[in-house]
């Protein structure tokens, strides 16, 4: 089942719009675009002339989203935001998830409703992966300084790699702090005393 | 402690949600402030709205609007506070700011100089068939837009019919005025500097010239936070009390600028926040203007929100959307902004004292009780221009 609604992606993160884009097509969406043009946006959507406008909150273009509600020369059909009145919090959902939905000249709500409930599962895991790529490169981070810390210790007191490890690990458990932050103070004083 | 969340975008007149965290006037009021940045004024109206926020840095146009059900949403708003009066400039693109040097003769100085100088270049352009001219304004609901309808009235150009308006993101500005999407624009400071700094356009008026106080940003609550939560209102309303007289102090000014600059707030550097603040500007390339009240944030007729202030801005809202006045609105304009929660909170019992809220410099006088006389006296016959 496909539906031919029109629906503009505006989204600067590629990554993103991608995923979303991937997520309405197999939800049976063929028609969609992506937009991340900044400048002259009003002319760009005349120009496209879609249903459904998604936009990322973060997108400062929004307050040129808010113009097109009332009658524009430079659009030909009114676009009115999509606000489900009766369900106040799918409409924090939404927010919270850093997307809005605009429906241009009154496309059906219960049409709108599942692609804006796409898009917003869609951030979501957008979201998610976010965290665990910025969750892999801190522990990367951290492991990092730690080997460095291991291998000035060794150095400086002539310990094996496990017995430097262990001295490291005692500290952070008798002063109630993290191990990487043990690692970090030993590489600048290491650094200061050079 | 109560906690609060309060909306606001990254601009120099969010200086009182800003230093009344910073300062820790409201730790010593026993609230935990969180301040949320936000992107864009509908991103504010929105989470402020669903209760995402608990109050919100808003322009003051947008808070009535939003009330009246003008635009998008339809929600009771509040406005216990003023933020600030002022602080917008126009500016010009350079091409269309050497047109009006040459008309004139000189650089523009008086803006209604400037503007019938404007009007004569408008003209030569619709004889020889050129596209109209384009400004740039931050929201259709802002106080920048009607600031830009003045000053052109001053000059006999009808703003609905010899002019566009585009809804342009501050940050997006200057690419805009340079790409020539706009040829002008009124946005708030440091948008302006950046635009004269990188020789894309020249500040031809400041808002202050204009208008002596319009109101520019306000705090906005929904209706039944009011409610809700009298007692943490009123301490958010002591809060940004003190907070406004601190930020008005000039003493203050270098913290000031170094506490907004932070890459939390402004994320600019601090040198660029200083020129609104001090109200002394580079227009050009060779020249600067100064003016004290360029910005303010405290004032008896600044901070306690006049509800004269409101049916001035329904007003200016009808005129910019081209509705027929109607009292019912008026009246409802009116009540969104609630001198006797200020006066309660703060113990404020002085009332107004000018008789004209706006004192808009060029006239005409603004009486509260008679907005219809107001329109009619800006209505601008296209025939018969400049009637002032």
């Amino acid at each position: 089942m496909t539906d031919q609604a029109s629906i503009l992606i505006i989204d600067e993160n590629h990554a993103r719009a991608a995923i979303i884009q991937a997520g309405l097509r197999e939800a049976g969406h063929a028609n969609v675009r992506w937009l991340n043009e900044t400048s002259n946006l009003l002319r760009h959507i005349a120009d496209i002339d879609p249903d459904v406008i998604i936009i990322d909150l973060e997108s400062p273009n929004r307050d040129v989203l808010e113009q097109m509600f009332q009658v524009s020369r430079l659009v030909k059909r009114p676009v009115a935001m999509f606000v489900d009145q009766s369900d106040s919090v799918a409409m924090q959902d939404a927010m919270v998830a850093g997307v809005s939905a605009y429906v241009v000249d009154g496309l059906r709500k219960d049409r709108v409703k599942p692609i804006l409930d796409m898009c917003i599962l869609r951030f979501n895991v957008f979201s998610r992966l976010q965290e665990e790529l910025h969750e892999a490169k801190m522990a990367l981070a951290d492991r990092k300084v730690i080997e460095r810390a291991k291998g000035i210790l060794m150095e400086a007191k002539s310990l094996s790699e496990q017995d430097a490890y262990v001295l490291m690990r005692k500290t952070a458990m008798d002063q109630k702090r993290r191990l990487v932050d043990i690692a970090r103070a030993i590489v600048t004083a290491e650094a200061m005393l050079k | 402690m109560k906690s609060l969340r309060i909306g606001f975008i990254p601009l120099i007149d969010a200086a009182i949600p800003i230093a009344a965290v910073e300062c820790g006037f409201a730790e010593r009021e026993g609230l935990e402030i969180a301040l949320v940045r936000e992107t864009s004024w509908a991103n504010i109206r929105d989470k402020l709205v669903h209760g995402l926020f608990d109050g919100s840095h808003m322009l003051a146009p947008l808070a009535v609007a939003t009330s009246l059900g003008l635009g998008n949403a339809r929600v009771g708003l509040a406005v216990p506070f003023g933020l600030n009066a002022n602080g917008n400039c126009i500016t010009l693109a350079s091409r269309l700011y050497r047109a009006l040097e040459e008309v004139l003769g000189h650089p523009p100085q008086d803006p209604r100089q400037s503007a019938q100088a404007l009007k004569r270049i408008i003209d030569r352009r619709k004889s020889a068939g050129e596209p109209p001219i384009t400004f740039g304004v931050v929201f259709p609901f802002s106080v920048h837009a009607i600031v830009v309808r003045h000053w052109l009235r001053l000059g006999g150009i009808d703003p609905h019919n010899d002019v566009q308006f585009q809804v342009v993101p501050p940050p997006f500005m200057v690419a805009s005025l340079s790409e020539g999407v706009i040829e002008g624009c009124c946005v708030g400071e440091p948008w302006n500097s950046r635009a004269v700094e990188s020789g894309v356009g020249s500040i031809v008026v400041f808002g202050a010239e204009i208008a002596r106080s319009a109101p520019d940003k306000v705090l906005a609550l929904r209706d039944e936070t009011l409610s809700q939560e009298p007692d943490a209102i009123h301490r958010l309303l002591r809060t940004y009390a003190l907070a406004a007289r601190w930020c008005q102090d000039r003493e203050n000014h270098a913290n000031l600028a170094h506490m907004l600059a932070q890459p939390q707030y402004l994320n600019v550097a601090p040198k660029t926040v200083m020129g609104a603040l001090s109200g002394s500007l580079a227009i050009n390339r060779t020249a600067a203007r100064s003016m004290a009240d360029f910005l303010a944030f405290e004032g008896a007729d600044i901070n306690r929100p006049d509800p004269r202030k409101a049916r001035w801005l329904y007003a200016e809202i009808a005129m910019g959307l081209r509705l027929p006045l109607i009292e019912n609105q008026a009246s409802a304009a009116q009540q969104v902004f609630r001198p006797e929660i200020f006066d309660a909170a703060t113990g404020n019992n002085a009332l107004p004292e000018s008789a004209d809220p706006i004192g808009l410099k060029f006239g005409p006088a603004f009486e509260a009780e008679d907005l219809q006389s107001y329109v009619d006296a800006l209505s601008i016959s296209p025939a018969a221009p400049a009637r002032r």
